[in-house]
Order: structure tokens, then C-alpha cells, then sequence
């Protein structure tokens, strides 16, 4: 090789990667949805649930629960109980299977007519929590009446046990004691299941259009052959573009942080507390790089090996699957953190995002493992797109 | 100089495989302006195309200044000026920008680049430098693409088609511009489908069809090889019939 060629490959390179961000900022308003799109969802995505998931168990903790009651009269003690617990009380409509069924009540009691006889002979007296398992929505208000009867039980129980001139414990065998070992920091992660998602997903493909537009695109318009008539090597335009591409990505993906920063600053209740500060960004953004390298050079590849943009863009459906596959089987499958999911993608950056977001800390051998499979998977898949760059067919629209 | 020798060119298609090009041979001289000229599907384009290095031959070569496009393909394309079949010019840069970026990557300095801009914005009629290429008309995208094409300040220059969608004005104008690089001494080689437009400006023609060369020469050794008086006789004996040529 002469000397003097590597300063030339260089500066193709970076005359290539110039030029298509030039090219590319022209289009304002593509690069006003591209840059401005997700960091203005984002947020309303985060303060928006937020404040929704947290005024939803405000209002059904605190707020008076309605209880039809079958039978109220069968138990008029256990009634006041249940209305000294911030319950209204109310008599029962007919049919509540159906009632309940078709949600005009979350929850009814039924109190049966055996109560009294039964209480009075200290065996166990019976009641009917009518409730629909399958509706989330109702899970609140159950577990409110549920533990409201329990507690009634447990302390009526104790006081006819000590009646009885017998210890307490006596009915208690075992005791548990829980103890929650789970951070504040990690207690909010679980909030935060779909960030990783957003994140990964915004790298991944946050500049495809630009870079199926540079390969697939040019050649449809017929710039793609003047182009590889210059003496520029393939290999050098080909990574020009794949900078262009990633430079926009980085910049679109610190404006999303930067919008997360923003977001999370200013939300409701636990999220409040999400780590933030720019160490933690900084190192997001860095978790996020090889994503993008990633993404930039699979769609590099697929341009070069489709026949038109059309066909290029047919593929993003199943891209954008991609990144969900490892959450959905982390959800159905949980597994132990192992170190051989810092090598496998979007596993990883999975991985990496929700230990970040919940504070805890990650190993040297686990950046290295992350770092080194991220960039060597985007180093291939650049060594298989440059090959493909150098068909003939590449250059050839028609 | 540019040397071309036994050229193959072949493509697997879904019918077949189709012989684009099938032994062409020629030689372009400095100084003299080489016409290629063939029916559509001739295999001009393809032939042109392994000139600049962006197909492989089958067989064959191609020599570029005594250069080796099997060997030297980088050195042989700078060595090029070439307009091709497809000359989309960047629709939101401006035509100057267009140049420039072709200029940078030919790896010239922004000085050399600005002067050949002027210069051959002066001699093509370009009044349209600083406007974004997007709603140019087809002369004014072609004049950019040459002007691109030659901000190297080649010596061997490669046009496919040049006056192909071109009003009568403008390819006036071309044809000027041709002669222009003749007397600066440079190897020009260009393809058509019309034959008075060969007849007009070439010193050697190629008569191109099916893939193969039908005749070449001067236009007095055409006129002598078919004995026919009118160089476009002399083409349509050469080629066999007047489909897909115009007059």
C-alpha cells in the first residue's frame, strides 16, 4: 500500500459521513421527526403512567369501597367492623354473580343465614367473597375485603383464646416475619420493565430510515453509480455512511436521555427516584452504543442486498420484534443474572439498562463480556455489509 | 488512451443467462473524440461499465493509460471522468456542493476544487451553482453530473448517453463542450443511438450491437468497409437494420 492511501481512505470516509449529514439536516422535517419524535413521547409515556398507575391505587386504597352484603343482617358485628374500615355497606342487588360478572361491582360479601348459630357455637362461620379473578382491575378492592375479614377473624380469635385462658401463640404454631430484601432503587426498576424496551428499541432503529435511504435509496435515484465510479474505496464510502448513520442515532438517543432526564426529575411518586445524574446517563449512552452500531450495520447490510428501498423497508416489521424477544421470555421465563447474557443481543442491553436504572453495580468482566460481543457483532456484521457493498450488482439501478 | 480488448460480459436472469457483451474490442486515442454507437441493448452501457471499473469482466481487458483495470481499478478510476447511464445529482445539495463533494472524494483541496468549479461552470453555460439541484431540468442535472464528473481535471473522459433527454439548445451546447476536450487533447469516448450525432463529432466510430462489434474505424474506413457514400447507410448496413437507432 502507498503511503498517504490510509490518509486518503480516511478522509473519504469522513467527506461521506459529512456529506449525508448535510444532505440529511436539509430534510428538516424528517430530521424534526426523527430527533424530536420519541423525546416528546417519552416523557408523556412516563409522567403519563406514572401518575396514572399512582392515582389508580390511591383512589381505590383510600377511597370509601362500595360492598353490597347478602345477608348483612345474619352478622351485624362483622358489618360494623367492615364499616369502620372505610367501607359503605350496602344491601345486595339480585342476581350478584351476574352483577359482578358484568362489573358493575368489583366485590360483593355473602353472610350465611348458619352465621350466628355457628358463631355462638365458636365453630367457624361462613362467608362468600363473590369476585371476578380474571379482572385486575378489581384486585385492590378483594384483597381490601379479604384482609379486612381477616383481621376481624384474627382479633375476635385471639380474644376467645385468651377468654379460654390460653396463650395466643398456642393457635400460632409458626410465625412469619417477611422481610423485603428488594432496594428502594430495585423496587422502582420493576416500575421501569418497559424502559429497557423504549431504550433498545429506539437505538436499534432510531436512524433506519437514514440508512436505508443512503444505500437503498441512492441507488434508486440513481447517485449510487457516479458514486462508486469515484476512486473512493466501496469500503470507506460504505462506512462514511455507517458513521452518518450513527452519529445521528447517538444524537437522537441523547435527546431521548435528556427527555428521560427531564421526565423522570419531575414524575410522580417512586419514579421520582430514578438514578438520573449524569454519570448514569453517561453510562446508558455508552450501553446504548453498540446497539446502535448494531442496528446501523444489519440495516447497511439488508440495503445492500435488497432491490429497493420498498424491500428494504418490508424488513422493519420483524426488526422491531427483535428487541422484544428477550423480555417477553424474561417475563414467562425468569432467569438468575449469568454472565453469558451479557453476550447475547438484546439480552444484554436488556441486562444492562435495568441494572443501570436500578442502581446496582456491574462488573468489570461484565462491561467487558457486554462491550467486547456488542462491538464484535456490529465489527461482522460490517465485515459481511462491505462485502456485500462490493457486488456488482450494488451499483447497478434499473 | 484507453484499450480494449475481447471483452465478455454475461448475466444470469430468470430466463437465462443473456450475453450482454461478446468480444468487443477498440481502441480510444487521445486527442479524438471514440463513438460507441448501437441500437438500445446493444451492450454500450455494459461495455462502458467494465471501462470504469464497476462490472468485472468475464474475459478481456481494458487498459487506461497503459493501466490494468484488473490491477489498478482505484488508479484507472482516477484517472476517469465519468458520466454514467445514472447520473442522480443529490437533490438537496446545491450544484456546487454537488461538485465539491466529488472533487473531495477524488481527494482535490477546496482551492483546486473552487477554480475547476468556475471553469466548468463557465464552459457548460452553469449559471445555476448556488440553487439545490431539487426542480432542475434535465439539462441543468446533466451539466452538473459532467461538471462532477470532470472536477479532477481527467484525461480520459467516459459519457454514456450524454445528449439522451436533452432539448436541442443544450445538446448544441454538449457537442460543443465534446470538441472542447478533444482540442484539450483528452480521450473521449461516448455512446449514442443517434447516428448524426456520431457522424457530426467522432474521429473513430464502433458500431456496437447484439454484443458484438459490427464494424469500427474512422468514417472513411466505415464508408469503405460497407461501400456505402452516407456514413448513416454505412451504420444501418453495419448493424443490419435501423431498429432502435435514430437518424
Amino acid at each position: 500500500m502507498k503511503p498517504g492511501t490510509s490518509l486518503m481512505k480516511r478522509s473519504a470516509l469522513m467527506t461521506v459521513a459529512r456529506k449525508e449529514l448535510l444532505d440529511l439536516f436539509r430534510d428538516r422535517r424528517t430530521v424534526m421527526l426523527g430527533l424530536l419524535l420519541m423525546p416528546i413521547l417519552f416523557p408523556a409515556l412516563i409522567l403519563g403512567i406514572g401518575s396514572l398507575a399512582e392515582k389508580r391505587a390511591r383512589t381505590q386504597l383510600e377511597s370509601t369501597l362500595a360492598l353490597p352484603v347478602i345477608g348483612a343482617a345474619h352478622a351485624p358485628n362483622l358489618v360494623r367492623y367492615l364499616e369502620s374500615q372505610n367501607m359503605k355497606v350496602q344491601p345486595a342487588p339480585k342476581d350478584p354473580d351476574a352483577r359482578v360478572r358484568d362489573q358493575s361491582f368489583d366485590v360483593m360479601l355473602r353472610i350465611t343465614p348458619e352465621f350466628g348459630a355457628q358463631w355462638r357455637a365458636s365453630r367457624s362461620a361462613g362467608v362468600e367473597l363473590i369476585y371476578d379473578s380474571s379482572r385486575q382491575d378489581s384486585q385492590i378492592p378483594v384483597a381490601r375485603v379479604r384482609t379486612a375479614i381477616e383481621q376481624y377473624g384474627g382479633q375476635l380469635g385471639v380474644l376467645r383464646i385468651i377468654n379460654r385462658g390460653v396463650s395466643p401463640e398456642v393457635g400460632q404454631p409458626v410465625r412469619v416475619a417477611q422481610r423485603d430484601v428488594a432496594t428502594p432503587e430495585a423496587k422502582r426498576g420493576m416500575l421501569l420493565a418497559f424502559l429497557p424496551y423504549l431504550l433498545i428499541l429506539s437505538s436499534f432503529l432510531g436512524g433506519a430510515y437514514l440508512v436505508i435511504d443512503v444505500t437503498a435509496g441512492e441507488r434508486e435515484r440513481q447517485s449510487l453509480e457516479p458514486l462508486l465510479a469515484t476512486p473512493a474505496a466501496r469500503a470507506s464510502i460504505m462506512s462514511g455512511k455507517i458513521l452518518a448513520a450513527c452519529a445521528f442515532g447517538m444524537l437522537s438517543l441523547l435527546l431521548i436521555l435528556v427527555a428521560f432526564k427531564a421526565s423522570f426529575t419531575f414524575a410522580p411518586g417512586q419514579l421520582r427516584m430514578v438514578d438520573v445524574s449524569l454519570p448514569a446517563l453517561l453510562q446508558l449512552l455508552l450501553v446504548l452504543l453498540p446497539m446502535v452500531l448494531i442496528g446501523t450495520t444489519l440495516l447497511t447490510l439488508i440495503s445492500a442486498s435488497v432491490k429497493s428501498v420498498k424491500e428494504a423497508q418490508s424488513y422493519m416489521s420483524l426488526l422491531m420484534l427483535l428487541p422484544i424477544i428477550p423480555t417477553v421470555v424474561l417475563m414467562v421465563n425468569p432467569v438468575k443474572n449469568a454472565l453469558w447474557q451479557f453476550a447475547v443481543p438484546f439480552l444484554a442491553q436488556n441486562q444492562m439498562i435495568l441494572k443501570l436504572v436500578r442502581s446496582e453495580s456491574i462488573s468489570a468482566t461484565e462491561w467487558a463480556t457486554y462491550l467486547g460481543a456488542g462491538f464484535g457483532l456490529g465489527l461482522l456484521l460490517w465485515v459481511v455489509a462491505a462485502r456485500l457493498y462490493h457486488q456488482e450488482k450494488l451499483a447497478i439501478s434499473a | 488512451m484507453i484499450e480494449v480488448q475481447n471483452l465478455h460480459k454475461s448475466f444470469k436472469t430468470r430466463t437465462g443467462i443473456v450475453q450482454a457483451v461478446r468480444g468487443v474490442s477498440f481502441q480510444a486515442r487521445d486527442g479524438e473524440i471514440t463513438g460507441l454507437l448501437g441500437p438500445n441493448g446493444a451492450g454500450k452501457t455494459t461495455t462502458l461499465r467494465m471501462l470504469y471499473t464497476l462490472m468485472t469482466p468475464d474475459q478481456g481487458s481494458v487498459r487506461v493509460d497503459g493501466l490494468d483495470i484488473a490491477r489498478d481499478a482505484t488508479a484507472v478510476r482516477r484517472q476517469l471522468g465519468v458520466l454514467p447511464d445514472a447520473r442522480g445529482v443529490y437533490k438537496r445539495l446545491t450544484a456546487r456542493e454537488n461538485i465539491a463533494y466529488f472533487g473531495q472524494l477524488h481527494g482535490l483541496d477546496d482551492a483546486t476544487i473552487a477554480a475547476r468549479t468556475a471553469q466548468m461552470a463557465q464552459t457548460l453555460g452553469m449559471d445555476f451553482l448556488d440553487r439545490r439541484t431539487e426542480g432542475f431540468s434535465q439539462g441543468q442535472r446533466t451539466k452538473t453530473a459532467i461538471a462532477r464528473a470532470l472536477v479532477h481535471d481527467p484525461r480520459n473522459v467516459i459519457l454514456d448517453e450524454p445528449t439522451n433527454g436533452l432539448d436541442v439548445m443544450t445538446t448544441r451546447g454538449l457537442r460543443t463542450f465534446l470538441l472542447q476536450l478533444r482540442s484539450e487533447g483528452r480521450c473521449v469516448i461516448f455512446s449514442s443511438h443517434i447516428m448524426q450525432e456520431v457522424a457530426a463529432l467522432c474521429d473513430r466510430i464502433v458500431v456496437i450491437a447484439e454484443g458484438e462489434v459490427k464494424a469500427s474505424g474512422t468514417p472513411d474506413e466505415l464508408r469503405a468497409q460497407t461501400g456505402e457514400d452516407n456514413l448513416e447507410d454505412a451504420f444501418v448496413k453495419a448493424i443490419g437494420s435501423e431498429e432502435g437507432l435514430h437518424a
